[in-house]
């Protein structure tokens, strides 16, 4: 669930490009029946968005039910969605119903969709293509009417490429596509996030919101924000609930924030030192570009996003070339 | 680079943002594995202000380097 309970007034547009064009997409696509994926960092608001398309259809009278796969085990993603019957396996000590039946008329959402188990991708596809779900331990077909948004970290389309997912759920799944920048690629968006959160965060603790200082605004415009929007709430949320003088200033903003590492760059190869000696080409430009994406991956604190942002290339890009190098995060 | 202008080189990247806002840190001196600096101005004495810009600012010097092993306040 999302930690404070959804309103329509939790979303906030910003004015970024980007972000008016996804939410006039979410107006468009809201009424349809069509699955929808959204994909994002983490972070970046998907079951927000999942929630505020439910909330703009004509289901929203009926539940909205959000999943994590990421959490579960294989049986237990299976007994989470489908329900179990009594003594369908140890511990289930009565019928329970499973998230579809949950969510019957409504919405669910299953989040973190790129950690489903192969096998269980075979299961969620019967299940989208019958719309019918079996519980565990039970034969019988329960019909439910239940319209499927799904959330990744990943690109499917590349763990397609991997084997990681199958792609005849893909393409079920994958109806509608939204895609959420991260936090770092709409900038411009800070200051009206940061001062809903204040605004937030104050309400909550019963105070008026405080004024920012400049200095607090450039250090959080400046820095990455790898754990996106949520990140930056949690910030916020901080701030507002540390703040002794009613002034948000340097002080108040997280170290992580303030202090975050920029990470020297890493010097340029050596030309070769021997007289003549011949040189191999691949061998070296290999090694340069091992050593940048070492670089990168520790200055990142590992993580890939942020780390082909540095290096100035798609993350798949840099995923393909980790794979080619062998290196280790 | 000697360890005093390393130590400088990381409160720098601070140093503006808290000029700003009418306060300051200085590097007072390095003594083996121990960097005393002095904060001065607005936030001094508020304890969430203590707990970032000190701790924070240790824990990016101790990245930077390892030889430093605490920062006190003087």
């Amino acid at each position: 669930m999302h930690r404070n309970g959804f309103t329509p007034d939790s979303v906030v547009v910003g004015r970024s490009a980007r972000m008016r064009a996804v939410f006039e997409f979410v107006d468009v696509i809201a009424d349809s029946e069509s699955s929808v994926l959204i994909t994002g960092e983490t972070g970046t608001g998907k079951e927000l968005l999942a929630h505020l398309i439910h909330y703009r259809s004509g289901r929203r009278a009926k539940p909205f039910v959000p999943v994590s796969c990421a959490i579960l085990s294989e049986t237990l993603i299976e007994a989470e969605l489908f329900g179990h019957e009594r003594g369908a396996f140890t511990g289930a000590l009565r019928d329970r119903m499973g998230r579809f039946e949950m969510a019957n008329g409504g919405t669910i959402f299953l989040d973190d969709v790129d950690d489903v188990p192969l096998a269980m991708q075979v299961k969620l596809l019967r299940v989208i293509q019958s719309r019918t779900i079996e519980r565990l331990g039970s034969e019988k077909q329960i019909p439910v009417d239940v319209r499927i948004i799904t959330g990744s970290k990943k690109d499917l389309k590349q763990l397609v490429g991997e084997g990681k997912f199958r792609e005849d759920l893909y393409y079920r799944l994958n109806v509608i596509p939204v895609s959420l920048p991260p936090l770092r690629e709409r900038r411009e968006d800070i200051p009206s996030l940061v001062e809903h959160f204040v605004r937030r965060y104050a309400h909550i603790r019963g105070v008026d919101p405080m004024p920012l200082s400049p200095s607090v605004m450039d250090a959080f415009m400046r820095y990455p924000w790898p754990g996106n929007v949520r990140e930056l709430e949690n910030a916020c949320e901080r701030m507002v609930q540390t703040c002794g003088c009613n002034h948000i200033r340097t002080g108040c903003v997280p170290s992580s924030v303030l202090f975050h590492a920029k990470g020297a760059l890493p010097e340029a190869a050596a030309p070769p030192t021997g007289e003549m000696a011949p040189v191999s080409l691949d061998e070296r430009l290999q090694e340069v570009e091992r050593s940048l994406i070492t670089w990168a991956l520790r200055s990142s604190g590992g993580n890939k996003s942020r780390a082909a942002e540095l290096l100035k290339v798609k993350r798949s890009t840099l995923g393909d070339r980790i794979e080619k190098l062998g290196i280790t995060a | 680079m000697s360890s005093r202008e390393r130590v400088q080189a990381v409160i720098d990247r601070v140093r503006p943002l808290l000029q700003a806002d009418g306060g300051d840190v200085e590097l007072v001196d390095i003594c083996g594995a121990t960097a005393k600096v002095r904060f001065s101005g607005n936030c001094v004495g508020c304890p969430a202000a203590f707990v970032t810009l000190h701790l924070g600012l240790e824990t990016a010097v101790k990245e930077e380097l390892p030889e430093i092993e605490r920062l006190v306040l003087v």
